[in-house]
């Protein structure tokens, strides 16, 4: 559900699409640690909790709304390769113009079903497919939480590139994530009646919901994979454990879009993560890449539980079934 | 969230640190170093991981630059270290593939290289 979007109403604005919520899961494929990224959601399935996540930014409406929002989001694996995720976000709004009233409030639950279709060690390829719900009327209307569903159909991959030739051994611990959504709402359209203040007349309102491509991807570079596949330099464990990455966090409205236009928001995301045995932390900036994106260089930072590692025979372990065990010692060559 | 659930994320988050809640194992550090150059053979490989490893189910194998194991196949696995001897070899590239399961039962698997020669 990482690459979901509020349109809050404040004072009869639309303020701009921006991510709210947590990206979730971290993967590991043969030499590769696809970290838990803050923008877009990861390619793999796994048992983790992030909490807290939180941003503060200024919108792109006119003027600009200060928003910051806190979130939290639980996934947990049902079978090794299918995962149900539940995420959850309390909003701060607060106008820059003084007359104007801020609000806060929840915004509406996420529910992400996700699968893991393919996956291989040796190229460090790793491939998803999900679906996210955004269950209307379970937030609130004064910080925009839509009154309807919207369901999102998800793809996911990861690819590391880990088997570039010894020739670019630098450049092995380069890594690519990307994810593609397609949010549909389950409502085309909300009509308001209303009277004008000025001639007494009655007025009709109508805003089209538009279905918007969901688009992001990263680039990390990971100092773990550095030192423990390409070279070890032996530099301080701190630095062995970050992984700079950049993000970018998209939205094309693509149909049903008379009264939202076509314009691609969202943001670009530098930042770094660093990896401990049983969770990390990821800190990012927040790069509006146009004027409707929003007014400033916002903020984005979280910690991120790996339960699959804190508590392997509890909670951190698929539903039913085990994790992936070998059914017998390896072969050897 | 109140303030107060915020800092009490802090304490939980010292004791994952420093605690010893089991995780993945994976390759901390090397002898022979991870894509260092050493001057001769070495007589042995030996790998150093993030957790206790099942011996039963941890393997690792080294082969020469002509893509010969030179690999005694006995591994020796004691708590997070894994060794293999080595038996003589030329100047060049060896690789390393490591697979181990940790002793919370997570499986990981990895490789590098080193290289052998003035």
């Amino acid at each position: 559900m990482s690459i979901r979007h509020a349109r809050a109403g404040l004072s009869g604005l639309a303020i701009a699409l921006v991510p709210l919520s947590p990206g979730v899961a971290h993967e590991i494929v043969g030499n590769r640690f696809f970290p838990a990224t803050l923008g877009i959601d990861d390619p793999g399935v796994n048992d983790e909790l992030a909490l807290p996540t939180v941003d503060s930014f200024k919108t792109g409406d006119a003027p600009p709304v200060r928003q910051r929002d806190i979130s939290g989001e639980f996934s947990k694996r049902i079978t090794e390769d299918f995962a149900v995720s539940f995420g959850s976000t309390y909003t701060f709004l607060g106008p820059t113009d003084p007359t104007a009233a801020g609000a806060n409030g929840f915004q509406n639950l996420d529910t992400t079903f996700k699968y893991r279709v393919y996956r291989n060690p040796e190229h460090e390829f790793v491939m998803s497919v999900g679906l996210s719900v955004e269950w209307g009327g379970t937030g609130g209307k004064s910080v925009g939480a839509d009154p309807f569903n919207t369901y999102t159909p998800n793809f996911y991959f990861g690819k590391g590139l880990g088997d570039l030739p010894d020739t670019l051994s630098w450049v092995r611990p380069v890594a690519i994530t990307g994810q593609v959504g397609y949010a549909i709402p389950g409502r085309n359209s909300t009509t308001t009646f209303g009277i004008d203040p000025d001639s007494g007349l009655a007025t009709v309102d109508t805003e089209f919901h538009p279905r918007v491509l969901n688009w992001g991807a990263t680039i990390q570079y990971s100092m773990p994979y550095l030192k423990t596949a390409v070279v070890d330099l032996g530099l301080p464990d701190f630095i062995n454990r970050l992984i700079p990455l950049v993000e970018a966090n998209l939205q094309t409205p693509v149909a049903n879009t008379l009264t939202s236009g076509t314009m691609t928001t969202g943001t670009i995301n530098p930042g770094v993560i660093w990896v401990g045995n049983t969770f990390q932390v990821g800190i990012e900036a927040l790069i509006p890449i146009n004027r409707q994106s929003g007014t400033n260089v916002g903020v984005i930072a979280q910690l991120h539980l790996f339960l699959d590692d804190i508590d392997p025979h509890g909670i951190g372990k698929p539903s039913f079934g085990n994790a992936v065990q070998p059914a017998s010692p390896f072969a050897r060559n | 969230m109140r303030r107060s659930s915020v800092f009490g994320i802090f304490p939980l988050l010292l004791l994952l640190a420093t605690g010893e809640a089991s995780a993945h194992a994976m390759l901390d550090h090397a002898e022979p170093r991870v894509g260092n150059k050493v001057a001769a053979s070495p007589h042995e490989v030996t790998l150093w991981f993030t957790q206790k490893l099942e011996p039963a189910f941890s393997t690792v194998t080294v082969t020469d630059p002509a893509g010969k194991q030179v690999d005694t196949g006995k591994v020796r696995v004691s708590g997070n270290q894994m060794s293999v001897s080595l038996r003589p070899g030329g100047p060049g590239t060896y690789h390393v593939t490591w697979r181990v399961l940790s002793v919370d039962s997570h499986s990981t698997d990895g490789s590098f290289a080193f290289q052998v020669g003035q």
